[in-house]
């Protein structure tokens, strides 16, 4: 083979090897790229705003979820405990008529305390997290009609600011960078990040190591349980009010979105950048077809075709890499 | 040993959060005073609406010193056709329906009927079977008044868009199909998008957006319900209420709220309370042995800001 | 070679991607003889059984069967031909009974249903094919592995196969149970099947095969009679003489302190009242038959599993029962029986297994110390030799040996003094084997303290200073490296120690 063979060869791998890695990335772009075409509407300062909004939710439930798979975990609970954390800060305002702040930070640790009773019945309790979560998504969407009984309820102003706007800026979209930029050190630069990747390799390995991996386990879901927290702060924070049939389903966004992005469902694999653009996937889709005016029951078709692709995809990409 | 009885205490936690999954679905009301025994099968309770026809229901009851027993379906047909196999067998003596779907209600209702259970329905029609009577807001009526209240706010031309509820609901399907039958005496006005937001106030902010950014020369938004109308409120910003008018249906606690804020241009209130309370009424006559009407319409109103403060609890 | 042979691999050539991973290698298979494929891990034995098996498909060269060139698209194809392979992880469904294994797929139908006793019927005929007296309605996951290996023998025979792959059959085996296993082999010889048997056991070569095709780095080196001396395969092998197989060297001149002390260990029903030490310097072996307790007393040295009374010291520390943390803070480390399923995380880097049990210690407020824990990676890796493209590839892509050293490298960068080996060489080559015993050497050399298990004896006396023996959850006796041979271990190894003992009361 002659060298310039050779380099040309290299170069094609690097661009195959790029697409394989970023075929979410690639897919987004495409979407985006399509979406210009089909319409004026969709490349304008205003929507790209509109799309980091409305993928805030998603993403930062999304990212929690992100820790659970890695560690080859699922959180089925995550879009009920953000609608019971959302309804408990907004209930100890409105209700209690405690202190705004007090009242955000009890819908933060309200999703977290959620997350960790899930993470000890999977790790202690030995139930697997699908059962352990499930029950979880229960009790939380339970918890907070109970606590509602059914009525939206007013949210703190501090909440809602976390779904106003800062200036020109809104602060879902902070809050989106913020949580991202959070998760992706906690899971690359942290001791306990990198305990999760390898309990989601091999957890027997990772104990034989002296990995603590009941610990690990019961901290993975309370992180998730404390995104879906923060996510509920955002959705209440953008109606103003907690809905007690808040973020209904959107746990099944959320592990799209996860997959989409690259993860693995079998643990050890995942990173927050890809869950991101797997959220934004999934937005963009919802935005376009809005812009579109094409009916929401063709989104669902749509949606489902694209984790279908995405997945496929996947498997195809791994099934190359083992030759 | 510290750490077995924590694991212990853990599988005990467990257990109850199952026992505690699968009682959700029964969910007893109290218990009232003697005499006559009836279920009330609401579709869900996890929407104010139903809440409040909930309460009409059960405070009418407690009046007419009937057992009122309420079951939530949580929006699923078959726990719905579940509960109403289990209230047939269990000794009652009427039903009062709130389907969660029209159509497939005959099938649950069957067991009662066959039973010679009375079956009064409530807010939604049962589809295909004899019950003793339907009450149910006039939802066709209200869509028009809609159509005319928007239209009126618009002054008489601009364009619209449409915020569905969940599709195949007669509640949805009544308000659009007045609706759109009220807005063709409006000839200036025209209907430039209708997509779902399934009757949820976060989807509705969302879809509203997404369709504002598309059609930013809206003036008016329909919204079938008042969650999706307050969704489509925040959507709009300051926009809502002096740029875009907003009409809703049902006269929600908050809708009546952001009617006085001056947010939203008005909603068609339904009267929840009034359908649940009108519902045992008749259930209390029919067991009395009297005949009721098989039709039973419980008004709807205009409520803007001129009549607001009377709906105002 | 007498008469045509069943198939031909002619000249054959495979690479994937720019590596060449078979170069015009020959090798025949005729009825009635079993032919040996030999070669270190990675010599290309495995690529070429799955060509014969038409998992992959030859680059070069041609396949003739029955003399006829052919292709074999698919397994399928190999399979309408007659071609089987046993693999070392069984294809079988445990929750199944035996008979639905051996006709999965061709259930015997009856108006549509299946018909349960033609199915019987036929498994039972398969099973006396090669005398496997095992009830037909047992779930094969109830069998042990050897009889497992049995019933998808008698499924692949009962498919017609007249030409059988078996890929490592006694990796698994107990010593009897292997008896049992070449017994068949030699049943299916005379009735004409042919076979292709691969084995990193030398001695079973000349017990069990007819001729022998050495294979190194992908190349045919040499067809020899199966009788060939061991050494000298291990030349053919290897390429060069490997002057000693267990070049235990002891070189600690230090002071003798007792690194690990067991006293009085039991769990009940599985180890009864061990006691032993394990000095600096010093390599303990740790021998017994399959099932005497040997991994079970590592498992709770090392924390893993929980044990019902006695204690462990190390260094002088008593370690709390059930916790691997602290066995690690006082230095020890644990080389668990199956790499795949306990050691490593297979699709992780060899950067990141090297550094798993060292992550928390070296981190600074919770944050991991990524260019210490590489530097220690890459510097440990270098002096266990081990042979990667670099420290990021995944371990799943390593040989066997390399991923044994990668095992170990965690727990020489954790810098552990007590070393518990289970099976520490288990399918790893043999070349690979000596850099093993290498490092056991430089581990007791810089004064630290080998625990090691292993069911290969000559293995065991070769590399141990002292013998621990264990019988049925009993410590049998124990035996000084000079005094120990095969016999003397045996003995012990089989000794009923409850019997001795109420024999002398």
């Amino acid at each position: 083979m002659t060298t310039a063979v050779k380099a040309e060869k290299r170069q094609h791998m690097d661009i195959k090897k790029f697409l394989a890695n970023n075929g979410a990335l690639v897919g987004l772009l495409v979407l985006c790229l399509a979406l210009f075409i089909a319409t004026p509407d969709f490349l304008t300062a205003g929507n790209m705003l509109n799309i980091g909004i409305q993928a805030s939710t998603i993403a930062v439930l999304a990212f929690g979820m992100t820790f659970v798979i890695v560690a080859a975990g699922i959180d089925l609970s995550v879009g009920s405990v953000a609608a019971l954390s959302a309804m408990v800060s907004a209930s100890m305002f409105t209700t209690a008529g405690l202190n705004g702040w007090v009242a955000l930070l009890g819908g933060l640790l309200t999703g977290a305390a959620a997350g960790a009773a899930s993470g000890m019945a999977t790790a202690y309790g030995r139930l697997p997290s699908f059962i352990a979560t499930l029950a979880m998504l229960s009790v939380a969407r339970g918890l907070t009609l109970v606590i509602s009984d059914g009525r939206p309820v007013r949210t703190a102003d501090q909440v809602s600011f976390l779904g106003g706007n800062l200036g020109p800026i809104p602060m879902p979209i902070v809050v989106l960078v913020v949580a991202g930029l959070v998760a992706s050190f906690l899971l690359n630069r942290t001791v306990i990040g990198r305990y999760m990747y390898a309990v989601g390799g091999n957890t027997e390995a990772a104990r034989l190591s002296g990995i603590p991996v009941q610990k690990v386990l019961v901290i993975v879901f309370a992180l998730s349980g404390l995104f879906a927290g923060l996510a509920g702060m955002l959705l209440s924070g953008r109606l103003d009010s907690a809905q007690p049939q808040a973020a209904v389903g959107y746990e099944l966004d959320a592990i799209a979105a996860v997959v989409i992005g690259g993860a693995s469902l079998a643990g050890g694999v995942g990173r927050i950048s890809g869950t991101l653009v797997g959220a934004l996937v999934l937005v963009v889709i919802r935005n376009g077809l809005n812009l579109l005016n094409v009916s929401s029951f063709w989104q669902q078709v749509v949606i489902g075709l694209v984790i279908a692709l995405a997945v496929g995809i996947d498997v195809l990409r791994r099934k190359n890499t083992i030759h | 040993m510290k750490f077995t009885s924590f694991k212990r205490s853990t599988a005990v936690l467990a257990l109850g959060l199952t026992v505690a999954l699968g009682a959700t679905g029964c969910n007893r009301g109290e218990e009232g005073a003697s005499g006559e025994k009836v279920t009330l099968a609401v579709s869900t309770l996890n929407n104010p609406f139903f809440v409040d026809l909930r309460d009409g229901a059960t405070e009418a009851a407690e009046a007419a010193g009937m057992t009122l027993e309420v079951v939530d379906a949580q929006n699923d047909s078959a726990t719905q056709t579940n509960q109403l196999a289990t209230a047939a067998t269990s000794g009652v003596q009427g039903v009062i329906i709130n389907p969660v779907d029209s159509d497939s209600a005959a099938a649950a209702v069957s067991p009662l009927l066959e039973n010679d259970i009375p079956v009064i329905a409530v807010d939604r029609a049962v589809n295909g079977a004899e019950i003793a009577s339907l009450v149910s807001s006039d939802n066709v009526a209200g869509g028009k008044q809609a159509a005319d209240e928007l239209a009126k706010a618009m002054g008489e031309k601009g364009k619209v868009i449409v915020l569905q509820g969940v599709a195949g609901t007669s509640a949805s399907r009544d308000r659009g199909a007045g609706f759109e039958e009220g807005i063709k005496a409006y000839p200036d006005i025209e209907v430039v998008a209708k997509q779902t937001a399934n009757f949820d106030r976060a989807q509705a902010l969302d879809v509203a957006t997404n369709l504002l950014q598309a059609n930013p020369d809206v003036t008016g938004i329909f919204a079938e319900n008042d969650e999706m109308a307050l969704g489509a409120i925040q959507a709009l910003g300051d926009k809502a209420g002096t740029e875009v008018s907003v009409v809703g249906f049902d006269g929600t606690e908050d809708a009546l709220a952001a009617i006085q804020a001056g947010t939203m241009t008005a909603t068609i209130a339904q009267q929840p309370s009034e359908l649940g309370k009108r519902s045992v009424e008749l259930m209390a006559q029919l067991l009395a042995g009297e005949t009721v009407e098989s039709n039973v319409p419980v008004p709807v109103t205009t409520v803007n800001e001129e009549n607001v403060e009377e709906f105002i609890k | 070679m007498n008469g045509q042979p069943i198939l031909t691999l002619d000249k054959i050539s495979k690479s994937f991607g720019p590596v060449q991973v078979i170069d015009e290698v020959t090798v025949s298979v005729h009825p009635g003889k079993v032919q040996v494929l030999l070669g270190e891990n990675g010599a290309g034995k495995s690529t070429l059984i799955k060509m014969m098996a038409g998992v992959y498909q030859p680059d070069g060269g041609r396949i003739l069967l029955d003399g006829k060139p052919v292709k074999f698209r698919d397994t399928n194809a190999s399979e309408a031909a007659g071609i089987a392979t046993i693999h070392q992880e069984l294809n079988l469904v445990p929750t199944m009974s035996v008979a639905e294994n051996i006709m999965m797929g061709r259930f015997p139908k009856r108006f549509g249903m299946v018909d349960r006793a033609a199915l019987r019927k036929q498994a039972r005929a398969a099973l006396d094919l090669i005398g496997l007296d095992i009830d037909p309605d047992q779930p094969v996951g109830e069998l042990g592995i050897a009889r497992q290996q049995l019933v998808e023998i008698a499924k692949a025979l009962s498919l017609d196969a007249r030409m059988l792959i078996l890929d490592e059959p006694t990796a698994a085996l107990t010593r009897r149970e292997i008896a049992a296993l070449f017994s068949v082999v030699h049943d299916l010889r005379e009735r004409g099947v042919g076979m292709v048997f691969i084995s990193h056991h030398l001695d079973e070569i000349a017990e069990v095969g007819d001729s022998v095709s050495v294979l190194r780095d992908g190349k045919f080196v040499a067809e020899v009679p199966a009788d060939t001396p061991e050494p000298e395969l291990v030349r053919l092998m290897v390429g060069r003489d490997i002057s000693q197989q267990f070049p235990r060297r002891r070189e600690y001149t230090g002071p003798s302190e007792p690194l690990l002390h067991v006293e009085g260990l039991s769990i009940k029903g599985l180890v009864n009242n061990m006691s032993f030490t394990v000095h600096a310097g010093e390599v303990v072996g740790l021998a017994g038959l399959v099932g005497a307790g040997r991994t079970e007393v590592v498992r709770a040295v090392a924390g893993v599993d929980p044990y019902d009374s006695g204690s462990v010291t190390i260094r002088g520390r008593r370690i709390p029962r059930h916790n691997i943390g602290a066995g690690i803070k006082a230095g020890l480390g644990h080389v668990p029986e199956d790499r795949k399923v306990q050691g490593l995380v297979l699709d992780a880097s060899v950067n990141e297994n090297i550094g798993y049990a060292t992550l928390a210690s070296t981190a600074k407020a919770g944050l991991v110390d990524f260019k210490g824990q590489r530097e220690k990676a890459q510097d440990v890796a270098g002096k266990l030799r081990i042979r990667m493209s670099g420290l990021d590839q995944t371990v799943r892509s390593l040989s066997g040996g390399n991923q044994q050293k990668a095992v170990f490298g965690r727990w020489i960068a954790a810098g552990a003094k007590v070393l518990l080996l289970d099976e520490p060489t288990r399918g790893v080559d043999v070349g690979a084997k000596v850099e093993i015993y290498e490092l056991i050497n430089s581990v007791t050399a810089a004064g630290g303290a080998v625990l090691m298990v292993s069911s290969e004896l000559p293995e065991v006396l070769g590399m141990s200073d002292r013998i621990l023996v264990m019988s049925g959850g009993h410590l049998s006796g124990e035996l000084a490296a000079e005094d120990a041979t095969q016999d003397k271990v045996m003995t012990l190894a089989v000794r009923d120690v409850v019997r001795d003992l109420e024999d002398k009361s």
